[in-house]
């Protein structure tokens, strides 16, 4: 099973890597919408942990049927099925983060609109005028 | 008719059904109003009668969605604090509401407005009633996108659309960060219902959750860190205000009332069900340093919040970006009150928030008259406008002195209980409110002398709207009363909330007998 391990273990490394690299992004891109792809990134990092928080591995895979109903094969499910809880709060998540996604987008049209450019350090020296 | 789940269904409703009824009436603006008016008036009379039920109730209402209890479904569980503050925000909604149809006279899109206006009604009456963890990540999340989008309405100004790009953008991260804290917060205590978490906490038991896995302790320092970043970034406490002296003076200003006044406070509440629900009273060693701790924190930088906000009150040309440094630094004053962890913090804090929700109000809507009247944000081109506005001006002069501290108006009271709170702990901490409220003292005097005293600049004919006037009057009135009333308010009110919130036990025990009546097989 070191195998097993092996990849749970990396895929954290991975998740936290990318979490860095979205962190990265927000704080030291100028442009606008390398900072909104960045957010993206960052909110689906976050996803992915909460999922990973109601997971568990097992194998070899079960499917998550409940064949009948009766104490032995209800003990074998609960031992092998996941946690859907994390997984229904994700895809909530998942929807909001799509609603301020689209806000932050017509926003940044906007934005290209009136200052004709998206480099925030252009903007923040014409920052506020009328 | 269940009060508690009807609440913020009212307003959703209203505002779902707002677009098409827009385009059946083609837009009328008179039938428009009147359809917001009777949408927030519905949900102040509901928030009434909600009102009088938990103050004559014993015990925290519950309300079961779909009928499942907590732990597996969401429950909405209003005590005495959250039920004060939903009469509040229910009532100053709809005053807003009234006073912006003569505001927004020149604009287009008031059915947008209104839309919008009233899903940030539902958002916040959600924070405020539920039960769970997870639907106030909800609430916060809807709250803050009608902000969002009320903050860009003039989206045709350069200021407007850049504010609430940044606003969005900050929210945005600190919301990420809460939903974290709760994956962590589920992870270790499986569950995500505020009355069962905090018996997961306190070592009592309740139904169908298992017991905690891992260390605790770690789980519950990261989540509340995390879960108290993303509140100081909602509630504009330095290092994270940084958005809001842009995003509340670029909004229309009914909008900026209701983001000063009410919104603010999401952060605030979310933190006192946090420290005194969850993690209040007895604690076992480990997690008590980690709350200890966190207060410390908080009240830190509230009190260099509030510091910083009366300074630079005072270097500011634009007079509702003044008004805006002046919410950073009450919001400072209620960090403070909530970190220090005992009863009589709680009531200050809960205390200052009803009156700084309603004497901000004012200050906005009065100076919004002056704003309407120009056309201009700029103090020096209101100069001389005092005498020919009497209204305005009465209603600026009374919130303006209200702010900063001056007896018999109500502020004063909030400030004398959170200075005897802060006694307790500190004389440093007690001298912040003193030094901070005779700075912005000084802020205020001086728009106050421009206003009255100043040259006139401009020729502008100035007219009173009549519905602005009453709104402004009302406000002021309110404000003088509970002045005068203070220590009846406090004992009748603000004591039993208080009582109720920092007894998590019962908070617990009422959401548990409903878990117990369900049939598990």
């Amino acid at each position: 099973m070191s195998i097993l391990e092996f990849l749970w273990d990396y895929l954290w490394v991975v998740l936290l890597l990318t979490l860095a690299v979205s962190l990265y992004g927000i704080i030291a891109r100028p442009n606008m919408l390398k900072k909104i792809i960045s957010l993206t990134i960052l909110g689906d990092v976050v996803n992915v942990m909460v999922v990973f928080i109601g997971y568990r591995l097992t194998y070899p895979v079960v499917p998550p049927i409940l064949p009948s109903l009766s104490k032995e094969s209800l003990s074998q499910f609960v031992n092998t099925a996941v946690d859907p809880l994390p997984q229904a709060l994700v895809i909530t998540a998942v929807v909001i983060g799509m609603a301020v996604n689209m806000l932050l987008a017509v926003l940044t049209i906007q934005l290209y609109r009136l200052y004709g450019t998206l480099d925030v350090r252009e903007i923040a020296k014409r920052g506020g005028e009328e | 008719m269940d009060v508690v789940g009807l609440t913020p269904v009212i307003p959703v409703i209203f505002a779902f059904a707002l677009p098409l009824t827009s385009i059946i009436v083609k837009g009328n603006r008179k039938i428009i109003q009147a359809y917001a008016l009777l949408g927030t008036g519905l949900t102040l009379i509901s928030a009434l009668k909600l009102f009088e039920l938990v103050y004559s109730s014993e015990k925290p209402l519950i309300y079961t969605f779909g009928g499942w209890t907590a732990p597996i479904g969401i429950i909405y569980e209003v005590d005495r604090t959250g039920a004060l503050i939903t009469l509040l925000t229910a009532a100053l909604m709809f005053l807003i509401a009234i006073y912006s149809y003569r505001y927004l006279e020149h604009e287009e899109g008031l059915e947008w407005y209104y839309t919008l206006y009233l899903g940030l009604e539902a958002g916040l009456l959600g924070v405020l009633l539920t039960g769970d963890a997870f639907n106030l990540f909800v609430m916060i999340e809807v709250t803050s996108i009608a902000a969002y989008a009320l903050v860009a309405f003039y989206r045709g100004r350069k200021d407007a659309v850049h504010a609430a790009l940044k606003y969005a953008f900050i929210g945005a991260i600190g919301t990420t960060m809460y939903f974290l804290a709760l994956g962590i917060l589920y992870g270790a205590f499986g569950t995500v219902n505020l009355a069962d978490l905090s018996a997961k906490v306190h070592g009592l038991s309740f139904p169908v959750t298992g017991s905690p896995v891992g260390n605790i302790v770690i789980a519950s320092g990261v989540a509340l860190a995390l879960a108290t970043w993303a509140f100081l970034i909602k509630a504009a406490i330095v290092p994270n205000h940084f958005w809001l002296p842009e995003a509340h003076p670029a909004a229309p200003s009914p909008i900026s009332a209701v983001l000063s006044g009410l919104v603010v406070n999401v952060g605030v509440y979310a933190l006192i069900r946090f420290l005194y629900t969850v993690y209040g009273g007895e604690l076992t060693p480990g997690l008590a340093k980690i709350v200890g701790t966190l207060g410390t924190v908080v009240i830190t930088l509230g009190a260099v919040s509030a510091l910083f906000g009366a300074l630079m009150m005072n270097a500011q040309r634009d007079v509702k970006k003044l008004i805006a440094y002046s919410t950073i630094m009450h919001m400072g004053y209620l960090f403070m009150a909530v970190g220090l962890g005992t009863q009589l913090g709680l009531q200050a804090a809960l205390f200052h928030i009803v009156n700084h929700a309603i004497a901000k109000a004012l200050l906005f809507l009065a100076a919004g008259m002056f704003i309407h009247a120009v056309g201009s944000r700029d103090i020096n081109d209101m100069a001389g406008l005092g005498r020919q506005m009497p209204m305005a001006t009465l209603g600026l002069a009374i919130a303006t002195l209200s702010l900063v501290g001056i007896p018999p108006f109500n502020v004063f009271f909030s400030k004398l209980l959170l200075f005897d709170a802060l006694m307790e702990r500190s004389f440093a901490l007690a001298m912040v409110i003193v030094v901070s409220s005779v700075t912005a003292l000084v802020a205020y005097m001086r728009v106050f002398y421009k206003v009255w005293l100043g040259k006139p600049t401009k020729d502008v004919t100035v007219k009173e709207p009549v519905s602005m006037s009453l709104v402004v009057l009302l406000l002021a009135a309110t404000v003088i009363v509970i002045g005068l009333v203070a220590p009846i308010v406090l004992q009748n009110y603000i004591e039993p909330a208080v009582a109720q919130t920092v007894n998590y036990k019962l908070y617990i025990q009422t959401a548990r007998e409903y878990a117990l009546r369900l049939k598990l097989p």
